[in-house]
This record gives structure tokens, sequence and C-alpha cells, in this order.
């Protein structure tokens, strides 16, 4: 009897030996390398103006005008810390025969200009459309501008006629804009 | 798809009889002894950690590559239905003993309590990708919101269970269990979408359809400030486990029938039952639909009424009723995760030792085979695993199985498993993937079980 209680002891001895395992080969320390770097696109603006809008009692109306205040993104502490590189993509489509600039300026908070964006979309031919694609860059400086950022105004000037032609209040041509965000993150845990 | 696993499975615990914790898997298994009593705290000690697509082995290798190629390895080959898992079970006190008419007293009643903390997270797949990659690169993919999927608790569950021989073959069981919940945390009902795709008037339209809730029991008094005292929130532990927490009622059955001498088959339903969550309760839902183009119009001249600035504004104020979180203290049921098993096993060679005096009729064989099925109802799909194994008295002080298990952890899922009696002490020990113990980082389950008993009036 007690020989056999001798080989229940050696066996549990011999399982719980077998069971003191081992964790090899790896080196928890890697997580500290961790990194996201999520893309993400977002729309921003878009309108679509009939060329007729661009006249009141006759007379042809220059410059209009919109701006966007309380823009929180930018500041978010989030942002600040982990957004890398962004891209404003713009494209007008533009079949009215008349050459447009479009302009966006960044503000802060207390209305200091921190960026603008600038570009033509060129007049069109007999109404066909006309696109123009704009790509303005956000890196290093303009980037770390752009992370004040909490206002735009946005401005649509009507360039003279090279012709002398106007546009009245039945011209059926019209001017759209389509506009969105690329955010590239860097986010180290 | 059908998944398989082993969380929660005690593949080496069912049917081993020596073990008198075996008759809480299945509430007809023939305990062959007069009494028994557990070291309080030390007669069961569960516990099991599994994940079923990774191991820490696939994302920490110390191999030299770059560590986050290797998690963008593991996030895209995950699928949703991959899971992480712990499931630990500590018994506080149990007992059992044999009674009724005659000398053979056919009926077995046992009982006892025991704390159990069960967490099943599934893989938020498309959360991951998100996070990961971002939505620029996926224009057009649709985000699962319900890809969150994860419930946790913990539970005491006071318990009296009986074992009545019917007639010479059968034999059935059952088990009425009271649950008192300490913590309970659910979220396992999200449903929705976040698609971003092409618009038609915008390059992109941003399309959000979130219906995410998460129900937590428990917690909330633990938390809140005005409780900030260590030694009270014990206190507040220690009568849920007493019966002071979230209460609940569940039944296990169970019946074995002995077809033959040698041939016996044997089925159990554990954890049939529901907690009623109505204390302590403080759970969050964020609910709504909104598609989101980009702010328009813009100049006022030319267009009637907003200016971009309002429409901003009103984009602003549709997002934060969007993502508002609503936090609820709407009463809630839990169901236990109701677990099936399954056994066909055939005994074998006749014992030699001439100083058996035994009365039950199995006494006689020394090896069993068998094959066992074990299922369990988790918050996406049932989880199953197949097991094969062998058991052999060892001589009159040890007894032991070992089983293969296939599962979706692996199919490689060796175990072992062994009883001792010195005296009237019984020791036991159960593990499974023994294969993984040369590493345990490759292992993507590990499972231990051993307890200690007093065990009175063995039949053989």
């Amino acid at each position: 009897m007690l020989k056999i209680n001798g080989k229940a002891i050696l066996c549990t001895i011999i399982l719980l030996i077998s069971l003191l395992s081992c964790v090899k080969d790896v080196d928890f320390d890697q997580a500290n390398d961790f990194s996201l770097t999520p893309a993400l696109e977002a729309s921003i603006v878009y309108t679509e103006v009939e060329a007729s809008q661009f006249s009141l009692n006759g007379v042809e109306i220059e410059i209009i005008r919109d701006s966007i205040a309380n823009i929180e993104i930018f500041e978010e502490q989030f942002v600040k810390d982990n957004l890398i590189r962004a891209e404003f993509i713009f494209e007008a489509t533009n079949t009215i025969p008349r050459t447009f600039n479009l302009q966006v300026d960044f503000l802060n908070n207390t209305d200091e200009l921190q960026h603008t964006v600038s570009f033509d979309a060129l007049a069109s031919s007999a109404g066909n459309e006309v696109v123009t694609e704009y790509i303005e860059i956000f890196e290093d400086d303009s980037l770390e501008n752009l992370k004040l950022v909490t206002k735009m105004i946005i401005t649509l000037t009507l360039y003279p006629s090279s012709d002398g032609s106007m546009l009245n209040e039945n011209s059926s041509e019209k001017i759209s804009l389509k506009s969105k965000g690329i955010f590239y993150f860097d986010i180290d845990v | 798809m059908l998944c398989v696993v082993n969380a929660q499975n005690k593949q080496l615990l069912f049917g081993f009889n020596d073990i008198p914790q075996s008759v809480l898997i299945n509430p007809s298994t023939t305990l062959d002894n007069k009494w028994y009593v557990g070291f309080p705290l030390l007669s069961h000690i569960h516990s099991n950690a599994g994940s079923s697509g990774v191991s820490a082995y696939d994302l920490f290798a110390d191999d030299g590559r770059d560590f986050n190629s290797k998690l963008r390895d593991v996030i895209f080959s995950l699928e949703e239905n991959d899971f992480f898992t712990l499931n630990q079970q500590l018994d506080i006190f149990s007992g059992g003993f044999s009674y009724g008419k005659g000398i053979e007293k056919d009926n077995y009643l046992s009982f006892g309590m025991y704390l159990e903390t069960d967490i099943i997270a599934y893989h938020p797949k498309d959360y991951t990708i998100l996070a990961y990659e971002g939505n620029a690169n996926n224009i057009g993919r649709i985000f699962d919101i319900g890809d969150l999927n994860a419930t946790g608790e913990v539970v005491s569950v006071l318990h009296l269970g009986t074992t009545k021989k019917v007639n010479d073959k059968l034999t059935i069981g059952a088990r009425g269990k009271i649950y008192s919940s300490v913590f309970n945390v659910n979220s396992t009902k999200n449903r929705g979408s976040f698609i971003t795709q092409e618009g038609d008037n915008n390059f992109l339209e941003h399309i959000f359809d979130l219906d995410l809730s998460v129900q937590t029991s428990g917690i909330r008094s633990l938390t809140e400030d005005a409780n900030s005292d260590v030694s009270d929130d014990i206190k507040a532990i220690r009568k849920r486990l007493l019966l002071g927490g979230n209460l609940g009622l569940g039944l296990d059955l169970g019946l074995t029938y002995q077809a033959t001498d040698q041939l016996q088959f044997e089925a159990s339903l554990q954890d049939f039952g529901f907690i009623r969550h109505t204390k302590d309760i403080e759970s969050y839902s964020v609910k709504g639909k909104y598609t989101y183009e980009g702010i328009n119009p813009i100049f006022p001249e030319v267009d009637d009424g907003q200016t971009a600035e309002e429409y901003w504004n009103e984009v602003a104020d549709n997002f934060e009723d969007l993502f508002e979180v609503d936090s609820i203290t709407a009463k809630y049921t839990t169901w236990r995760p109701l677990k099936l098993n399954a056994a066909l096993r055939y005994a074998f060679g006749k014992k030699v030792s001439k100083d058996c005096n035994c009365l039950t009729k199995d006494s006689g064989y020394i090896n069993a085979i068998g094959a066992q099925l074990y299922a369990v109802n988790r918050p996406k799909q049932p989880q199953l695993a197949l097991t094969a194994y062998y058991y052999r008295r060892v001589f009159k002080g040890l007894r032991m199985k070992v089983t293969y298990t296939l599962d979706s952890f692996s199919y490689t899922n060796i175990g072992l498993g062994m009883s001792t009696d010195i005296g009237p002490v019984n020791f036991y020990l159960l593990a499974d993937n023994l294969l993984d113990y040369q590493n345990l980082a490759k292992a993507q389950s590990v499972s231990l079980q051993f307890g200690l008993n007093l065990v009175f009036g063995r039949a053989h």
C-alpha cells in the first residue's frame, strides 16, 4: 500500500514538472512599436450655381462669398498630436463661358489668415463641361497652420468678360464645385 | 461556418467519476463514494484562456519582423467570428453524500457554491480595419457595427443536485442553481453600418446607421465617486457573492444509460438559466441614422435661405445627436451560456486484482475508451468540440484519462488528467493542450483544472 501511494506521489510530481512550461522566443516589448496609420476621407463643401444667379437687375455680381466658423476638428488634441498630412481636393465643373476664381481662406480663432488656397475654374466654350481639379497639400509648416484653423472663407470671383458679353437672368449654364479632404494619421500608442 | 472550440469545455473532467466535481458537469454521473467534502477554496480551480485565431507568438515572436506588419497580418487574417475567451471557476465549498433505502443507497445528493468568471469578446474586425486603414482605401466598403460583440460576467452559483438510479440501466440527475451576479457587461446586440461611398452631389457621401448599446450591472456603484472607499467596495462584492447581487435561476439536467455491462451513454445540459439584472444598472446606447455629403449650400447671395455657416452648425448638431450617448437604467435579462455534453463509452479489460470487493457493475473493467461531444451557446453562434479519450485505472490510487480534442484553437489538442487517492485525500490535475506547454506563447488555448477533496467510502 505504501509503495502504491509513493508511486502516485511520484506520478503527480512528474506531471507537475512536465507542466512547468515556458514562454520562448517572444519579445513583448515589440508592443512599444505599435502604430496605426489610417487615412480618413471626408466631404467638405459642394455647391452648384446657375449663371443666371450672377446677374441682378442687369448688373453682374462679381464676388460672392460665404464663411464657415466654429470649426473645432483641427483644434482637437487627437488631431494636433496625430495628423501628419492633409490633402484638400477640389473639382470645379464649369459650363459657363467665363472664368471664375475660387479662393478658400483659412483663419484662426482671432481671424488671422493661416493659409490660402486659390485656383481658376476655366471658362467653357459652347457649353461644354470644363473640369478643373486642384489639390492642396498640407505638410510641415502649412500643416501646423491648418491645426490652428477654426474658420474658412470661400470666395468665388467672376473675372471680367474678355469679349464684353454679360451674364443675364436667362443664362442657363452653371458652375459646380465638389471637395473632399484626405487626412493621414500616424497614431503611436 | 462551423466553429469548433473548447472554451469552458471540461473534456477531461466530464465522466471522470473518480473526481467528485465530475457530477457538476452531468448531474446523473454516479460517484462511487459514500460521501465527500471539498477542501474550501481548493476543491475545484479551473482556468481557461483561448483565442481562436491567433497566438501570442504570432504577434510577439522575436523574429526580427516589423511588429506593425505582423499586426496587420493578424488583423486581416482574423475573421469576425474569431474570438478571445477567458473562463475561470473556483469552488468555494462543495460536498455530497449517497442516500436512499436499503444497502445500495442508489441516490446521491451534492451541493456547493462556486464563483465563475466568463468573458468572450469577438474580434471587432471592421473596427480594427477602420482604425488601421481608415476609410480612404475602403470607399464602398460596408463597415459592420455588429462586429463589436463582447460579454463578460462574474457570478457566484449556489447549487444543489441529486442523482437518482431509476433502474439497472437508467440513472437521471438534476441540479438547481441560484445565480448571484457580481458584475455583468453585455454588448452583444449591436447593429448597423458605416459606409463611405461615391456621392451624387459631392465626391463622397458618408452614411451612418448606428445602433450600439452596452449594458452593465454591478459596476456603477463601484465606480461612483461618492463611494471611493475600497473596503466598502469589498463589502459590497462579498454581499453579492452571498446572494446579494442580481439574481437568477438555472437548471442542469442529465441522464446516464448503461446499455450493457460495457457500453454506456451519458448526456447533460448545463446552465439552462438566466439572470435578471435589476440593481446597480448602467447602460449606454448610441442610435441614429445620418447621411453627410458635405456642406451645402454655400453662397447665400445666389441661393435661397441658409448660409454655409448655418448649414455647418446644423451638420455639427446632427453629428452631435448621432453620436450622443444615452444613459439608461432599464432592467435587463441575460441568459447563461447553455452547455451540452454527451459521451459514448466502452469499458474493457477485467481487473486482475483479487482484493476487489466492488459492488458497482463496471468495477470489473480497468479501461474505457469513448467519444465526447461538447457544445456551448455563444452570442454569435454555438461552438463545438469533439473529443476521443482513453481512461485507465492504473492502480487503486491512480486513475488517468488522455484526451484528443478537435476544436477551433487547434487540431492537436492532447489532454491528460489524473486523479490520485492517498487515503481519503483525493487530488486531481487536468490539463489540455499539453503539446503547447513547451512554448506557451504558441498556444491558442490553455486550460488547467485541479482540486483537493476528502472522499470516503469508495466502492473500489
